[in-house]
């Protein structure tokens, strides 16, 4: 099966991969350890997993501003996801996506998206594609 | 958005990646929230600058925007640290923790900003009416666009950074003037007396308002610690960056009033105070004080003596400190403390010994358990000091 969701293209750049996807907003300062790319936010539904190399879906980042920086030392340290896919993209993750150079796409439904899924995300034309077995 | 020319030259990284970056971030926000240009500014504030509160996560992008030469553009401050390298109280904590946020004012500085280390930048440098500025810091913000009248966004760290490098800020949100209605009636039927009544105000504001902007009229004093209270307060427990008072100023678009009696403000009170405990200290100082209030301070202080068991800081800029003289000396003969570069928000508040504190700073006894796991209660400066000096 393969389902086109319709996006806004945020930062370009294509990726593709397997989805992990939450259904709570994830705040990366406190929320996910930068030395090992590992959700550490406790009552968060992703807590425990690592982020590293998945197309991470989630609603929208929350928390401090700083957060963005996060994102930026796991892009460093190799552990950042492939590409993000948000509801509705705010400033803390945009920034981040920037500056660590991670494709990103927003306004999509990701309910449709499951983890698991295989998924193609277009961060230049706003499109993810996701592949289902 | 539309660019000049020079400004997509930046982007295209003609002068180097430091300034690229800022470019994208800068264009990136605007096209999502529908600026149309970019305008220059006066100034930058930026936070994250507390290891305590950040740790290691801006130290590898400040390094990589200092090896590439960034340098700001425009006078730039930053937010407090975690520690007074002067005071010897915080010689307590490890070196490790010494060390790293040495590192991190030292890159903001090779970047060219002022390590002015406070968040109340407005008393170190006056600011024009009607300026735009791209300013982090919450409290700052409010007061920056209620009591200075100067327009800026509630910016985060990194916005406020790519300001400073470009010298210039998206044209959107409470950059334009449509943006700058108050769409909140706030009726204050309660009796507020000081500064701590102020902030509770403002915390029970913050909560009902989430990111509206109120005209507040009634019982209103425009003193102006008591509006950087409440502003302070209403930017803590809500999304608030400016109010009116009294005045009809902004008031054509009301949809909705709020009427708030002494009940609300005692429900606040007590929500803000966890702890019956003895306090193992007082601190007045966030937001930092004025030169005003370090006067009060030191004119209750005068010729007496604290607890010996109670510490007591009293927080302000090092410029303010530095013009205090006679003020610190009284304050510090009492057996208090008058710190800079840091407050009790932002320090390591457990490994400095402290558990329960009493504050005057409606923000502090919000975020003090949420953000150090100590026990807070919310009292006016007269009391905070009368806890100080009374004898058990």
């Amino acid at each position: 099966m393969e389902m086109i969701l319709k996006g806004r293209p945020i930062v370009p750049g294509a990726a593709s991969g397997t989805a992990l996807v939450s259904t709570k907003p994830l705040s990366f300062l406190g929320g996910v350890d930068p030395k090992t790319g590992i959700i550490i936010e406790r009552d968060h539904d992703l807590y425990g997993r690592s982020i590293k190399g998945f197309i991470l879906c989630f609603p929208h980042g929350h928390g401090s501003t700083v957060g963005s920086y996060v994102l930026y030392s796991l892009a460093k340290n190799g552990l950042a996801p492939k590409a993000i896919v948000n509801m509705l993209s705010d400033p803390v993750v945009v920034v981040g996506a920037i500056i660590a150079n991670i494709p990103m796409v927003d306004k999509i439904d990701i309910t449709q998206i499951k983890t698991g899924d295989v998924v193609e995300v277009n961060g230049s034309l706003g499109i993810v594609k996701v592949f289902r077995r | 958005m539309y660019l000049s020319r020079e400004e997509e030259r930046i982007y295209n990284g003609d002068f180097g990646w430091a300034y690229e970056i800022s470019m994208k971030i800068l264009v990136k926000l605007g096209d999502l929230y529908g600026a149309e240009r970019l305008i220059p500014i006066e100034s930058a504030h930026v936070s994250g600058v507390s290891y305590k509160t950040i740790g290691n996560a801006p130290i590898e992008f400040l390094e990589a925007l200092v090896a590439s030469n960034g340098r700001v553009k425009v006078d730039s401050t930053i937010n407090p640290s975690s520690i007074d390298f002067e005071d010897p109280s915080f010689n307590l904590l490890p070196g490790e923790l010494i060390e790293k946020q040495k590192r991190i004012i030292d890159l903001y500085s090779a970047l060219g900003i002022e390590p002015t280390l406070t968040c109340t930048p407005y008393y170190i440098r006056q600011i024009r009416t009607g300026s735009h500025v791209s300013w982090a810091e919450s409290s700052a913000v409010i007061y920056a666009n209620s009591i200075l009248g100067a327009w800026t966004n509630r910016e985060g760290g990194p916005s406020a950074l790519a300001s400073a490098l470009i010298g210039k800020t998206p044209d959107y949100g409470l950059h334009r003037p449509e943006n700058r209605r108050a769409s909140v009636l706030v009726k204050v039927e309660a009796d507020i007396l000081s500064e701590s009544d102020y902030g509770s105000l403002g915390i029970y504001l913050g909560k009902v308002l989430g990111d509206s902007i109120p005209v507040i009229q009634g019982k209103i004093v425009r003193e102006e610690c008591f509006l950087k209270q409440m502003g302070a307060a209403m930017a803590t427990s809500g999304m608030v960056s400016m109010f009116y008072l009294n005045g009809l100023d902004g008031v054509s678009q009301i949809e909705e009033k709020i009427t708030v009696d002494n009940r609300d403000i005692r429900r606040s009170y007590e929500e803000l105070s966890s702890a019956f405990e003895k306090p193992d200290l007082i601190f007045i100082g966030c937001p930092h004080c004025s030169l005003e209030e370090i006067k009060s301070i030191s004119s209750l202080l005068y010729g007496r003596r604290i607890k010996e068991d109670i510490k007591l800081w009293v927080c302000t800029p090092r410029f303010i400190r530095s013009r205090a003289y006679d003020c610190v000396k009284v304050i510090e003969a009492s057996g208090g403390r008058v710190i800079s570069d840091t407050c009790a928000v932002v320090t390591w508040l457990r490994e400095l010994g402290v558990e329960t504190l009493v504050t005057n700073s409606a923000k502090t006894a919000y975020y003090a358990p949420l953000m150090s796991n100590v026990k807070a209660i919310l009292l006016p400066l007269k009391k905070c000091i009368e806890v100080a000096l009374r004898e058990v």
